[in-house]
């Protein structure tokens, strides 16, 4: 999603009659004086030594060039190119910043140096040229377009979503423009309208990699799992030899009914066996002393408000500062409370924007990282791929798109507990399980979450169930087994809560599956997004959680724990079909899983006739889960210490 | 690109700058105001903008000359009047602040902010009960303005009125609940008069309404702790810590707390990051908690150097000399020239805007002692001890920097009755260095000064709890 430039002409731009006219005006002035080359003449110029691989020489050309028309955008955007290119992008930042103070009402020079300090990872300063610049030409959608860029990478979704649709207004037939739109509506939990703003890209001008990917992740966030996998099976076919072809299917396949354990490993490493790595893994100059200080690199992901955040931050920071210290390796957000506690928790930081996994796996290399531990995964903002590159002597997996095994060989470890990989479960990972002695998370509970409510079953006369998880989790066998709860409890109502809700179209299709297996839609209630505490406070209006499967809920599972509601599960074999079973068992709560679809309607029915003991489960919950493994954040980090010491002790040893 | 420009253009162009101004997009304001003068002629509104956006950009001179210029070319343009009043408020010039403000007010009787403006500018310059009738104006005209609201607060407090300012805040609490600033100054007062079970109250209707603040979750812990409900205290601390792990502020007031592990001294890091959170609001938070000692280093130097005779005394060097609290003091005593040294850049940067010392550097004061080869007629040093534990480098380094008879004053923190170090010194529960009269005696006669005075002294209120001291002044033999 980066700004894209104006490619080079093939050719000066101007046809040979223009040469021919210019060439005789300017033998007739020659007669008077010489005239100086004009932008055309420079950029030709340009051109030719750019070819010829004289980057510095060209620069200055079209740096002439740009003097002698300093209005042209084209112009002060290869220049920023070029710069880069060129490998300098300071020296070309203070010329075009004198140009600026020469000619301060056009927006041209700005936007060269907006796209400079961009590639210089100064992307607020680049946004606020951008805005300057548009300013004066509101009418020039290219700079609104160079704006959405420089902000989707900054993270700033809802403005770069502003900035897209008003140059997509003026553009409507820049298909790469409405492909990143529809990437940022996407991680704007806008699944459907991504969908049909990736689809209209696909229609205009056919498939790639990448959009396949977004197109299949958009349609599985709108809780289409079988068309979702199709589009990865043809991203599949089409791009074989493509990681992101099987990014994409291993993206899909664990929301499928019938995916297993197996087939997921296996997905993972034919994925893993496409990234790029070294011919020969490097050599380590990290001291083999098993007792020192350790540096961990936490690499790639949202370390912010985000699951990522609110299950792994405690324990980080209670890690002994005598025996580890952090780097954070992943984009920061500094209006972000959980990111700025990570900051602090951090001893360095490094940030991976705009390098490539080499680039990215050399620095974090240079930086003597002891453990990486992979944050990310495959996901949006994950960088696991760079870990192929081996750039740490012992890579852990941890929570971060952690749905199964990585299948990547050069990950040795995969942080997990024997309720998420039990005995006999080892063979399912490419991996050796590090195995925690409670849960493998630490929650942290958000300091303005709302009080417990009393049961709404107690008010409203009837049991209300509930699931809050991501629509992708929800597939047509999930759907089934909720409508024979509803079904087996005859008043009783359904809450079912998720981003794409909103969409019309999104919920009139729940509906309708909920219909064919005969539940009337005034026993559902669909609800679209809210604000984090009003999403909390929502779970006051639920009795019982039912889990989804074979994706369980994973944050979704301790945040209703915390509110008082506990959650029905259905384990499966897989890494993500067992996290709420983690989860409630570390609060003592193992006894809410089933053993299949037929006893999770029979236990959710029992369940739900038995209102004393639910009124007493939630009354005390909070107190439970406060004084449970889950929230010791000092116990979880003395434990996350010494499992991390084990997999150093075995390199060492190696 | 604007291929010819109307009025109208120039107009949404201008609407845009102050747009980027308000949201502190100060890199996006600075080329749009640049090319606005490039492209409009001059105007009342682009020299107000430019002054606006040159204050943000801490360019205060260049503020100036283009306010006075602007006044000069449009004399009945209210605005201009108010920014400059603001301006000389910002530099400490209270008299001048008031007139521009007046000036603003005549021009544009219904103009709220004026109001205000002259409001505050009378506080400072002691007006307490004409301050409150300018903001209670104001405060009418746009009842839910927090500034306003909280102007007037202070403004009843320094009036003798607390109950009138705690109603102004109640009032403003019941308006909107949400207003945290309002409720964070609700909290001080309460906690300032004593009242932890109110200040407790206000946190926990804070939490109930879903606000999670560092500020309150920290002043909360402060009131529970007296109260004696020491686990609640701590499980808020806590709360404060993780609310606002980077604000240097919230990080100190947890370590009084001992909720997180203590450093064996303040590093110098952290305190220039102490002091550079907390600049802007410095001088209002020290004076506002009772902060007495440049006060008291005043009275000292009246009595025992040259000035007691009406005599000029210099050169003087201000060590620790933060926003400039002590030459305020000092002001109208022949004391030049007076040189400060702090860590801290941004509380130099609030010193230099006072333009009271002759020059400031940024350093520690140690090595700036060690660094310099002048000769002074006194050295002072407020509330700067506290942060150093072994005193005899310093107090070596300050003798020789002085010229015979040369007198060093400074305060340092004895500690509560509790825990003030018998010999020696220590490191208090507060994170602050506490030093004890005798060792402070004793240091002083190995670095070779005679003691002249120490005397016990208050030295502010810290959270309505006087923070026992004393106030040495030291003669070089």
């Amino acid at each position: 999603m980066a700004p894209r430039f104006p490619p080079w002409p093939a050719k000066p731009e101007h046809d040979g009659r223009d040469q021919r006219v210019a060439a005789s005006a300017k033998r007739r002035r020659a007669a008077i004086a010489p005239a100086p080359p004009d932008a055309a003449q420079w950029t030709a110029a340009a051109a030719t030594l750019v070819a010829s691989g004289h980057l510095l020489p060209a620069l200055a050309a079209l740096g002439r060039a740009h003097r002698a028309d300093p209005a042209s955008l084209d112009l002060a955007l290869r220049r920023a190119e070029l710069a880069c290119l060129a490998g300098a992008p300071d020296a070309e930042l203070l010329r075009l910043e004198a140009l600026t103070a020469e000619h301060p009402a056009l927006p041209a020079p700005l936007a060269g140096r907006a796209i400079l300090l961009h590639r210089l990872g100064r992307n607020r300063e680049a946004a606020e040229l951008l805005e300057a610049a548009t300013a004066l030409a509101p009418e020039d959608h290219r700079l609104d377009a160079l704006l959405a860029g420089v902000l989707a990478r900054d993270h700033r979704l809802p403005a770069a979503r502003a900035a897209f649709a008003r140059a997509l207004a003026a553009d409507p037939a820049d298909h790469e423009l409405r492909h990143d739109y529809g990437v940022v509506l996407l991680r704007l939990h806008q699944p459907q309208e991504a969908r049909r703003e990736l689809e209209a890209v696909r229609a205009a001008r056919g498939d790639d990699p990448q959009l396949l990917c977004n197109l299949a992740n958009a349609t599985l966030c709108c809780g289409s799992q079988d068309e979702a996998h199709d589009i990865a099976r043809q991203a599949l076919a089409a791009y074989p030899a493509t990681p992101l072809a099987h990014r994409t299917r291993l993206n899909t396949l664990p929301y499928l009914p019938e995916t297993g354990a197996e087939t997921l490993r296996d997905a993972a490493r034919a994925c893993a066996a496409t990234l790029p790595r070294p011919a020969r893994p490097p050599r380590f100059a990290n001291a083999r002393d098993p007792e020192r200080k350790l540096r961990l690199g936490l690499l790639g992901g949202l370390l912010k408000t985000h699951p990522v955040g609110w299950l792994t931050l405690a324990g980080f920071e209670c890690l002994n500062p005598a025996g580890f210290e952090l780097v954070g390796i992943a984009p920061y957000f500094p209006a972000d409370q959980l990111a700025r506690r990570f900051r602090a928790a951090a001893r360095g930081w490094i940030d991976p924007a705009g390098k490539s996994d080499t680039q990215l796996a050399e620095e974090i290399r240079a930086c003597g990282i002891d453990i990486l531990i992979d944050l990310g995964g495959y996901g949006d903002t994950g960088r696991m791929t760079a870990c192929a590159f081996r750039p740490a002597p012992v890579q852990v997996k941890w929570v971060g798109m952690q749905t199964h095994s990585t299948g990547l060989p050069e990950i040795d470890w995969f942080l997990t507990d024997r309720w998420e990989t039990p005995e006999g479960f080892a063979g399912f990972y490419t991996e050796r399980l590090l195995e925690m002695p409670d849960g493998y998370v630490c929650y942290t509970p958000p300091a303005d979450a709302p009080e417990v409510a009393p049961p709404p079953m107690a008010a409203r006369g009837h049991p209300t169930f509930g699931c809050f998880c991501n629509l992708a989790k929800v597939n047509a066998r999930v759907i089934a087994a909720w409508s024979a709860v509803l079904q087996a409890v005859p008043r009783s109502r359904f809450i079912l809560k998720s981003h794409p809700l909103v969409d019309a179209e999104v919920a009139a299709r729940i509906r309708a599956a909920f219909g064919r297996h005969g539940i009337a839609p005034e026993r559902l209630e669909l609800r679209g997004p809210s604000a984090h505490r009003a999403f909390l406070a929502e779970w006051g209006d639920v009795d019982i959680a039912l889990d989804t499967f074979p994706y369980s809920g994973g944050l979704t599972t301790v945040e209703a724990l915390w509110m008082g509601v506990p959650t029905l599960t259905l384990p499966g074999q897989s890494f993500c079909a067992r996290h709420s079973l983690s989860h409630l068992s570390n609060v003592g709560l193992g006894e809410w899983a089933a053993s299949d679809v037929a006893d999770y309607v029979a236990q959710a029915a029992a369940r739900a006739a038995d209102p004393a003991s639910l009124a007493a489960l939630r009354a005390g919950l909070r107190a439970r889960v406060r004084q449970s493994p889950l929230c010791d954040a000092r116990r979880f980090g003395a434990n996350l210490g010494t499992a991390l010491r084990r997999a150093w002790e075995d390199w060492c040893r190696r | 690109m604007l291929a010819t420009v109307g009025q109208d253009d120039i107009d949404r162009l201008c609407d845009r700058a102050a747009q980027f101004i308000a949201s502190g997009r100060l890199a996006a304001a600075r080329p749009l105001m640049n090319a606005i003068r490039r492209l409009a002629a001059p105007s009342a509104r682009i020299a107000e903008l430019s002054a606006v956006l040159a204050i943000q950009e801490g360019e205060l001179d260049a503020a100036r000359a283009e306010l006075d210029a602007g006044i000069a070319a449009w004399p009945e343009h209210p605005g201009l009047y108010v920014q400059r009043a603001g301006l000389s408020r910002l530099e400490g010039d209270a008299a001048a602040a008031a007139g521009d403000a007046a000036q603003a007010v005549l021009l544009a009787p219904g103009h709220a902010h004026a109001k205000a403006l002259l409001g505050t500018a009378l506080l400072d310059l002691g007006r307490a009960s004409d301050a409150c009738a300018c903001l209670a104006e104001s405060l009418a005209a746009q009842p839910d303005n927090t500034l306003f609201r909280l102007a007037l607060s202070t403004a009843q407090t320094a009036g003798g009125d607390p109950a009138a300012a705690r109603a102004t805040l109640r009032e403003g609490l019941e308006r909107a609940p949400g207003d945290i600033a309002c409720r964070r100054t609700s909290m001080l007062i309460a906690l300032q008069n004593g009242e932890y079970a109110e200040a407790v109250a206000l946190a926990e209707a804070a939490t109930a309404l879903g606000i999670a603040d560092a500020l309150i979750a920290g002043m909360a812990g402060h009131a529970l702790s007296k109260l004696g409900r020491h686990q609640e205290a701590a499980s808020r601390y806590a709360e404060a810590r993780e609310l606002g792990p980077d604000d240097p502020y919230v990080r100190h007031l947890v370590a009084v707390s001992g909720a997180i592990p203590e450093q064996g001294a303040a590093p110098a890091d952290y305190v220039r990051a102490v002091f550079d959170g907390y600049a802007p609001i410095f001088d209002t938070h020290l004076l506002g908690l009772g902060y007495r000692v440049p006060g008291l280093i005043r009275a000292a130097l009246l009595r025992h150097s040259p000035l007691a005779r009406g005599e000029p005394l210099g050169p003087v060097l201000d060590l620790g000399c933060g926003t400039g609290l002590v030459a305020v003091a000092l002001l109208d005593l022949p004391v030049r020239p007076l040189h400060g040294v702090d860590l801290s850049a941004r509380m130099l940067e609030q010193a230099a805007a006072k333009r009271l010392y002759a020059s400031l550097h940024q350093a520690d004061a140690l090595a700036h002692l060690e660094a310099d080869q002048a000769t002074y007629a006194a050295i002072l040093a407020a509330d700067m001890f506290c942060y150093l534990g072994d005193l005899d480098p310093l107090l070596a380094a300050m003798r020789a920097r002085l010229a015979p008879g040369g007198l060093c004053v400074f305060s340092a923190e004895t500690g509560p009755p509790g825990e003030a170090p018998r010999s020696g010194w220590g490191l208090g529960r507060q994170g602050r260095y506490h030093h004890s009269p005798a060792y402070i005696r004793a240091a002083a006669a190995r670095a070779g000064f005679a003691v002249l005075e120490l005397t016990p002294e208050e030295q502010r209120q810290d959270f309505g709890v006087p923070v026992p001291g004393l106030l040495a002044v030291l003669r070089a033999g």
